[in-house]
């Protein structure tokens, strides 16, 4: 069986795997090699958008990790917010599918729905969730009206302001929701079957059926969330524009201000490649973790017919 | 079927990129920072300078929303700027934007700079070198709602109102049920417009030659002004906005949910749409002591390396003619025998705006001041705003900034 | 009883997620009075549908559309080709420095957008195409990162033995690939489409950095033109925004079908 793994097929070397990349290779060289080295360059110099650019060798990274303490301060809050935003958003995206995936009627209306916010962007997403958080005119505390509670200022409070923030940022998790959609629904069905026949319970089958099967895109959305965690800037920007008190200042944030505010473009370049480092190990982090757990097609050839037999 | 969409591709591929091809005339881009009406004020005016000059296209870049900054650094920091643009930050870019004293001086009758008022002018001076030309302008003023006013029995503000005259009106158009409120204090105010409250109360963020905080930014008279703002959010006599109500000011204005707001005329235009009928007042005075208004200035310059210098000049020449400044409905004009001819410094509406402007020379706002401004100003914003939500403890917040802005006055 | 379940949950969530939309269609037709009034108006008095076409006229945004259809049309056509074309590669051959590549390639998922824009937008300038829509397009002929993540993800539960099947009868590796994977790659194609598409139509950051002129701008750098930072026109943005999402979401309501249906039966025939 072991054999028969794509690898193995193929002895001698071969051209033909490079036509297939080649697409990319050429776009990685033309669009983002270039772009990554020139960054890379600006990171060690006092470089203002126009004007005289000095080399200061590491001094901005040093300047960072050392006497700014907004570097720290932004890199915690978005720490903490992937460290809550990354498992809701795969959890909750999940058994949205599941949800999707058993029912039975409307089911186009429902996923248009879900997917709705995807669909909606920049300057209107701001004044949807301006509406619905503002604390005196507010949908969600005229709602809570209701229940006898009183206005909460969800974006004027320092914990509540990021709640907020990663519920708006939940509310897009329409595409996360349909990638796995798509994948529960390439799982065949004869493996449900062949379970049910013999007799294997509910819980068992999504353990042991699932959750493997679905492994490939659930460890794409873990690595896509946590970078979409990491690049969280727009809801934010938007919504409390760091505040209140820089409760919500994110590490993008912090970057984008460097480039944009406060013209240091080399500072900021220096911003960029420390979130590209951190993002990078996490993301290599999750990768060599689900090898461990998450069967490819190869693998569960073997694992399955070892079942059959 | 696939031939079909292989020509429609074929199709779209060649009109975009028949699109991209180059004009056969002379091409001005001018950069502006305006949106809606106030840009197709803009286009209306460069159209004008097209009839004029036949064989020029002026190409208004609208770099809208809140791009224009981002849009602006990505032109220069590559070398592609636009010819003439809109500008504030002088000191960021000066040394990439031609200075226009030589060009003033030899078109000194043309230009008949004399008209324009000397505060105007001061704005994109550094270093002794003028960097730009104001085409348009504002000053702050109070805007307050007529109807709410008259319902409510209040007296409508008077010419040297004070604060405590403000507080004492606001405080009579709270009313729970209907979340109405007589003012509006801002959490996240822009420091720009802010100094203006710190300048009429007799102090400024930082000393003129920029070098110190301590003694200014946290002086008894900043507090005071903070502390007073926090009283108002405090005692209702003004709604809270950006922080938790992230309704803008203006919003609530024309939704007639405040009686009073501190405005400019970037304001006015949509007040007007809104139907709500408005006077305009002075800003109030800080007991004994004279306003002083922030100027919000949008300033013409031109690129270092424009392709077509004299062109750009001319642009920027026509551009502060009183024709062109006569067509600039969305802010105030320049030019002094624009004002009066168009009677607006005896329209009560215009008035107030004009009559600050005369008593708003004394100071220059920080950012001309300090070349890290940008970055000391993110501790001073945080300080406003922790001071206005917490309703009070401003001098520990201020104290608070200045230590937290040291390194960046070395 | 199960059944009942499911459908109250996704009726009350899809009520919640459809609930901002609903209420931003209302901000369009509302007069200005009932925009601030509070208790919020969920069914206005007057219905002023003209909103519509007076914001649509208030800027040329028949030519925005335009420039946002080539846009959108050209790159999402480049990106199924070129994405589709190396997720195959990837996934389907092992072959010295595989890993590292992939590697790299999910790498450039993770730059900072900030960190390419100065040093993108200078080669564009160098390649003369600043205030053209080519930076928009192009770039997406040569396969994003995301999408031949996704792709690779999806051609790896597809079963090896047909690829084996198909070889033993002679196929190459393009046949392989033309044939089999791409008709059974359909619903992910459909997907990385839709997505593509929702990604171009929404873009803003790319239009606002690379185009000057407004004979060249796309429909969202129109819509952020009536916002700036003193004011915004609500009713105008609200329009707009109403406006600019019936395509994408025709689209996607036409697709899903076409998406889910497709993984069933690729899952029954393999």
């Amino acid at each position: 069986m072991a054999a028969m793994q794509a690898g193995k097929r193929r002895a001698r070397f071969s051209i033909t795997p490079y036509l297939f990349i080649s697409p990319w290779a050429l776009g990685f060289l033309f669009f983002t090699l270039g772009p990554l080295v020139f960054s890379l360059t600006m990171s060690f110099y006092d470089w203002p958008v126009v004007g005289e650019r000095t080399f200061v060798g590491l001094d901005n990274y040093r300047t960072m990790l050392m006497d700014d303490p907004m570097f720290w301060e932004s890199l915690g809050i978005t720490s903490r917010f992937a460290l809550i935003y990354v498992p809701f958003n795969i959890v909750l995206s999940f058994l949205l599918a599941l949800l999707l995936h058993h029912a039975r009627f409307g089911v186009g209306f429902f996923r248009t729905a879900f997917y709705l916010p995807s669909v909606i962007s920049g300057v209107a997403l701001v004044m949807i969730w301006n509406w619905i958080y503002s604390s005196e005119y507010g949908l969600l505390n005229y709602m809570l009206s209701f229940a006898g509670i009183g206005p909460v200022n969800w974006l004027g409070d320092k914990n509540l302001a990021v709640v907020a923030i990663i519920v708006a940022s939940l509310w897009g998790l329409g595409g996360t929701m349909l990638i796995l959609l798509t994948g529960l629904k390439g799982i065949p069905r004869e493996l449900y079957e062949a379970a049910t026949v013999s007799g294997v319970p509910g819980w068992a089958q999504m353990l042991f059926i699932t959750l493997p099967m679905l492994g490939p895109m659930l460890v794409f959305t873990f690595i896509t969330s946590i970078i979409a965690a990491f690049q969280q800037l727009t809801i934010a920007l938007l919504l409390t524009k760091g505040g209140p008190q820089n409760a919500t200042y994110f590490f993008a944030m912090y970057i984008y201000d460097n480039a944009f505010k406060f013209y240091e473009m080399g500072y900021a370049a220096a911003g960029s490649w420390i979130m590209f480092l951190i993002v990078l190990a996490l993301s290599m982090l999750v990768m060599r973790w689900s090898a461990a757990w998450s069967y490819y097609e190869g693998e569960l050839k073997s694992k399955d017919g070892g079942h059959d037999a | 079927m696939h031939n079909a969409f292989k020509r429609t591709a074929g199709a779209l591929l060649a009109l975009a990129l028949a699109s991209s091809a180059a004009f056969a005339e002379q091409v001005l881009r001018f950069a502006t920072w305006d949106s809606d009406e106030s840009l197709a004020i803009q286009q209306a005016i460069a159209k004008k300078f097209e009839e004029a000059h036949p064989g020029v296209k002026v190409q208004v870049e609208a770099y809208g929303g809140d791009g224009y900054d981002q849009k602006l650094a990505a032109g220069f920091g590559a070398g592609n700027p636009p010819d003439v643009m809109y500008m504030w930050n002088f000191p960021q870019y000066h040394s990439s934007l031609m200075p226009l004293d030589d060009l003033i001086a030899k078109d000194a009758a043309a230009l008949d700079i004399k008209d324009i008022p000397e505060g105007l002018l001061n704005a994109s001076r550094i270093d002794g070198k003028t960097y730009g030309m104001p085409a348009g302008f504002t000053t702050h003023v109070i805007f307050y709602n007529k109807d709410m006013f008259a319902k409510a029995g209040v007296e409508e503000p008077k010419e040297g109102w004070t604060w405590d005259d403000l507080r004492a009106k606001a405080a009579k158009f709270r009313n729970e049920a209907d979340k109405t409120y007589g003012f509006a204090v801002d959490a996240k105010p822009d420091p720009f417009d802010f100094e203006q409250f710190l300048w009429s109360n007799g102090t400024k963020y930082i000393s003129d030659d920029g070098k110190t905080l301590d003694g200014y930014m946290n002086s008894k008279e900043a507090a005071e002004v903070l502390d007073m703002f926090g009283a108002m959010a405090k005692n209702q006599e003004a709604a809270t906005v950006n922080v938790g109500e992230v309704t803008s000011a203006s919003a609530l204005f024309k939704g007639g949910k405040i009686a009073m707001l501190e405005g400019a005329m970037w304001n006015k235009s949509g007040i007007d749409e809104s139907g709500v009928k408005y006077g305009v007042a002075y800003l109030p005075a800080f007991k004994g002591k004279p306003v002083q208004s922030a100027i919000s200035i949008s300033a013409m310059s031109i690129a270092k390396d424009a392709k077509e210098p004299d062109l750009a000049w001319e642009f920027v020449k026509f551009y502060t003619s009183p024709e062109a400044i006569a067509m600039r409905k969305n802010d105030l004009p320049v030019r002094t025998s624009v004002a009066e001819s168009q009677g607006m410094t005896k329209d009560p509406v215009y008035k107030p705006f004009f009559d600050v402007l005369a008593v708003s020379n004394k100071e220059r706002p920080a950012f001309l001041k300090n070349l890290k401004w940008a970055q000391i100003q993110e501790n001073l914003a945080l300080a406003i705003e922790a001071a206005i939500t917490e309703q009070g403890n401003a001098q520990a917040h201020l104290d608070e900034a200045v230590k937290r802005s040291q390194r960046f006055l070395k | 009883m199960r059944k009942l379940f499911i459908h109250s949950a996704l009726t009350f969530l899809a009520v919640l997620f459809i609930l901002p939309f609903y209420w931003t269609f209302l901000s369009a037709v509302k007069s200005t009075a009932e925009l601030y009034q509070f208790p919020p108006v969920f069914w206005p008095a007057e219905w002023h549908f003209e909103n519509f076409l007076t914001s649509w006229n208030k800027l040329p945004f028949n030519t925005f559309l335009w420039n946002s259809t080539v846009v959108v049309v050209l790159s999402t056509i480049g990106q199924l080709i070129s994405s589709s074309l190396v997720a195959f590669g990837f996934a389907r051959f092992r072959f010295p420095g595989r890993d590292a590549l992939f590697i790299l390639l999910l790498a450039t998922m993770m730059i900072p957008w900030d960190v390419k824009m100065i040093p993108l937008y200078m080669e564009f300038n160098y390649l003369g195409w600043i205030n053209t829509l080519k930076p928009l397009i192009v770039p997406s002929w040569f396969a994003d990162a995301f999408f031949v993540f996704m792709l690779r993800q999806f051609i790896m539960t597809i079963p090896l033995e047909i690829d084996e099947a198909a070889r033993m009868d002679g196929a190459s590796s393009f046949d392989i690939f033309w044939r089999i994977h791409l008709p059974l790659m359909t619903p992910a194609l459909i997907l990385v489409g839709t997505f593509h598409f929702m990604n171009a139509w929404n873009d803003y950051l790319g239009p606002l950095i690379f185009l000057n002129d407004q004979s060249k701008y796309t429909l969202t750098l129109g819509l952020a033109l009536f916002k700036d930072p003193h004011d915004i026109d609500i009713t105008a943005v609200a329009s707009i925004t109403t406006l600019l999402c019936v395509p994408p979401l025709v689209l996607f309501f036409f697709a899903q079908r076409y998406i889910m249906e497709g993984a069933v039966g690729s899952a029954v025939k393999g």
